[in-house]
């Protein structure tokens, strides 16, 4: 069976092949489970998305989603490849200059041939589903850091992808409203009605979420992977 | 130690070597247009609107004073001086070879890099620099065809808009300044008509379009080459202004050696 995400012995810490270097990293995100990866800033836990959707190279190792290196794909297919895959960067990637709704569509507009109409319908189930309608006129430098949180999980979940990459999503939320999108990006919305697989990358994850994630692995400072008791 | 050949050599290779990744830049930007669905045209053609609303609406008063000094200044004293020679009938040589054909689209197109260049350039790399450009990719989205293209056609049709309004109002001023040192309307027109020809049409239509290309292409290409920090926003967009001045003095004497 397919795995959504298989990290094969890619090496974290500082890179570059330095002291700070740690252990590669041999992990896989099995479908229909979230599983959290935590680690300290100097981890290097942070590039794991990139490395996933072919942004950067990681210096060692792989890693393929739905079995697939997407660094390795000619560059159309590789944009198109990532759109399979929903994610939300650290630190929330909004586009300033375009409101939360226009962020929450643009890649539908740029991503699919759908119409106008079945687009504008999209984003608006979408900024139901995050709870953000009241605000969706707003750019991002008006909107609360809350407000961003949810209309960038909005845009992750734009094309309905069954496999999430989350970096630092819960940081600066409350544990309640950290549950709520957890709960939302799970979702049930996919074609076959199961919930999604989630990869979140962080250093760290709200206590009351341990509960509603299958697997919470922490890389210690040795560079050894841990299993954190559920 | 390497020699003073070498260091030359290198140096050149180095700028054939931007100067290739720019082309490559520029076709690329142009060839993710065949691949821009419906949706994402639609939205990219708002951007365009918005970027002619900001390099060509707004800057029409600055190119409307530029283009009426100097015409008027250029035409006033060649009537003076060569009324003197009786050689009145060089002022439409002087019209449509100095300030038309050459001096209109040089200080339309410096006009545009230093006014909207420089913000394209800020622009694009502040979107790097805040991870912008790296969530537009991921999400499966050509930076090219949200941020370049649009950004590209509206320099490119606002040069040329602007080049019409330079043309025009140097025609005009032309006219105020020959009237102002007692030419009549008739004579100068005539003139002007009789200086024309369809090679400057077309070389001031080129003109436009390859100067509008640089403008459009060398910001955006030095704005999203930034890579890291904040204090890489003013070098790239110092680059850009340099590079597209370079460009443009480089690309008007090229027209003139092939016009």
């Amino acid at each position: 069976m397919t795995v959504p995400l298989a990290i094969d012995g890619v090496p974290l810490g500082a890179g570059g092949g330095g002291a700070r270097d740690l252990a590669p990293l041999t992990v896989a995100v099995p479908a229909h489970e979230v599983v959290a990866l935590l680690g300290d800033e100097g981890s290097g836990i942070g590039r794991l998305g990139g490395y996933a959707l072919g942004l950067e190279r990681p210096p060692a190792g792989r890693i393929a989603v739905f079995d697939t290196i997407i660094a390795d794909l000619p560059e159309r297919e590789r944009l198109a490849y990532r759109r399979r895959v929903g994610y939300l960067p650290a630190g929330d990637g909004l586009l300033q200059n375009l409101s939360l709704r226009n962020n929450v569509a643009l890649p539908l507009r740029f991503g699919s041939d759908a119409s106008p109409r079945e687009i504008e319908g999209r984003v608006s189930v979408m900024l139901v589903a995050a709870r953000v309608t009241g605000v969706a006129s707003l750019r991002p430098a008006q909107a609360t850091e809350e407000e961003r949180r949810r209309a960038a999980f909005a845009r992750a979940l734009a094309f309905d992808p069954a496999l999430l990459i989350l970096e630092q999503p819960f940081d600066g939320l409350t544990t309640r409203t950290a549950a709520e999108l957890l709960e939302l990006a799970r979702g049930g919305e996919i074609a076959e009605g199961a919930r999604r697989t989630i990869l979140i990358t962080g250093h760290e994850l709200p206590a009351g979420l341990h509960h509603r994630v299958e697997r919470v692995y922490r890389v210690t400072r040795a560079g050894t992977l841990q299993l954190e008791p559920a | 130690m390497s020699d003073p050949l070498s260091r030359l050599g290198g140096s050149t290779a180095r700028r054939l070597s931007r100067l290739g990744a720019l082309a490559r830049f520029g076709f690329g930007a142009l060839r993710s247009l065949a691949t821009l669905p419906a949706a994402g045209r639609a939205v990219a053609l708002r951007v365009t609107l918005n970027q002619i609303r900001f390099t060509a609406t707004d800057a029409i008063g600055l190119v409307v004073l530029l283009s009426g000094i100097l015409s008027f200044l250029v035409i006033s004293q060649a009537v003076r001086e060569l009324g003197q020679l009786g050689a009145t009938d060089f002022i439409g040589t002087l019209i449509v070879v100095a300030i038309v054909r050459e001096l209109g689209p040089l200080i339309t197109a410096l006009t545009v890099a230093g006014r909207s260049g420089t913000a394209i350039a800020a622009e694009l790399a502040t979107n790097r620099v805040l991870g912008e450009v790296r969530a537009l990719e991921a999400m499966g989205i050509d930076p090219r065809q949200y941020l370049v293209l649009p950004r590209f056609f509206g320099s490119l049709v606002s040069v040329f808009v602007l080049l019409v309004v330079f043309d025009m109002v140097a025609v005009s001023a032309g006219l105020a300044a020959a009237r102002f040192n007692g030419m009549v309307a008739g004579r100068y027109f005539q003139i002007v008509l009789q200086s024309l020809a369809l090679k400057d049409v077309w070389l001031t239509v080129a003109k436009a379009v390859a100067f509008g290309l640089i403008v459009g292409i060398v910001p955006a290409y030095f704005g999203l080459a930034v890579r890291g920090a904040p204090t890489d926003i003013p070098v790239a967009t110092s680059r850009a202004t340099v590079t597209s001045i370079v460009g443009i003095f480089l690309c008007s004497a090229l027209f003139v050696v092939i016009g």
